[in-house]
């Protein structure tokens, strides 16, 4: 290799490192913003089975069918703030903010439509809406608003 | 060229790698800790269940810590599982370290003793 080509292969490298380096930080950004999707999702999973794994005895008694316990909603609030903490310093807000702000809704009544995600429920069903504002470092630098991760759960007994 | 291009291939598979086993943990500790629920609490049929699934998603059970809080729980209460793994990440020429990774979920006691 001849010593001006060499100079060529620097200058080459010398330009293409930030771009290689700034792909790869934005590819971990993605990822890590993959992760915590699935965790903001499991999180309102978990709340929602929490929510449907009681239910009204006494209505269960007198009816034989499985009804949603009268405080499932709560339930679901509840659960969901405790399983966020699990990952609260990826949140860009407290756990217990984002269960309160969540659209949380119990379906007693089946067979049933959702108005706010349109599917049907065909089981007594206890559903969480909700956009979690997360915290993305990178994307934070060059995007000026804070990114959310929108998850719809719903569980219901069996 | 090399020294640049093969830590950046090796970084992107590695994380990659990373992430796999921080999901799949994740999946293992919701597993794990609503069948906590249903058991009531720690019991071995519960390490066994977790042992398994770890195993399932390629990840070693034996290198693997798990914490069940608390060991006994009542009906309608928390019970927490966390997995912490210890992952090994390489990158030639720059580093090999081991990285923690760590999942916990909640789920509500149903035993009703």
């Amino acid at each position: 290799m001849r010593s001006d080509e060499r100079g060529s292969i620097a200058v080459t490298v010398a330009l293409l490192l930030p771009l290689l380096l700034t792909t790869l930080v934005g590819v971990v950004q993605l990822g890590a913003l993959r992760v915590i999707a699935a965790k903001v999702a499991s999180a309102a999973d978990l709340a929602t089975l929490a929510a449907t794994d009681d239910q009204d005895q006494s209505a269960l008694v007198r009816t034989g069918s499985l009804r949603l316990a009268p405080d499932a909603v709560a339930v679901a609030r509840t659960f969901f703030a405790l399983n966020l903490s699990t990952i609260a310093p990826l949140l860009a807000t407290t756990p217990v903010s984002v269960a309160a702000q969540a659209e949380i809704a119990a379906f007693a009544d089946v067979p049933a439509v959702d108005p706010l995600t349109g599917w049907r429920y065909e089981h007594p069903t206890v559903r969480i809406a909700v956009d979690v504002p997360v915290r993305t470092p990178v994307f934070g630098v060059v995007l000026p608003t804070t990114m959310t991760v929108r998850v719809r759960s719903a569980s219901a007994p069996r | 060229m090399v020294l640049v291009v093969v830590p950046l291939l090796f970084g992107v598979i590695e994380f990659g790698w990373l992430f796999q086993r921080w999901l799949a943990t994740q999946s293992v500790a919701a597993h794990a800790a609503r069948y906590a629920g249903e058991l009531g609490g720690d019991e071995p049929s519960l390490r066994a269940f977790i042992a398994r699934e770890l195993a399932d998603v390629g990840i070693d059970p034996t290198r693997v810590e798990i914490d069940v809080a608390p060991t006994r729980v009542g009906w309608r209460d928390p019970v927490r599982v966390t997995v912490r793994a210890q992952e090994r990440i390489d990158l030639p020429f720059i580093l090999s370290t081991t990285v923690p990774i760590s999942a916990s979920a909640i789920a509500r006691g149903e035993l009703q003793r």
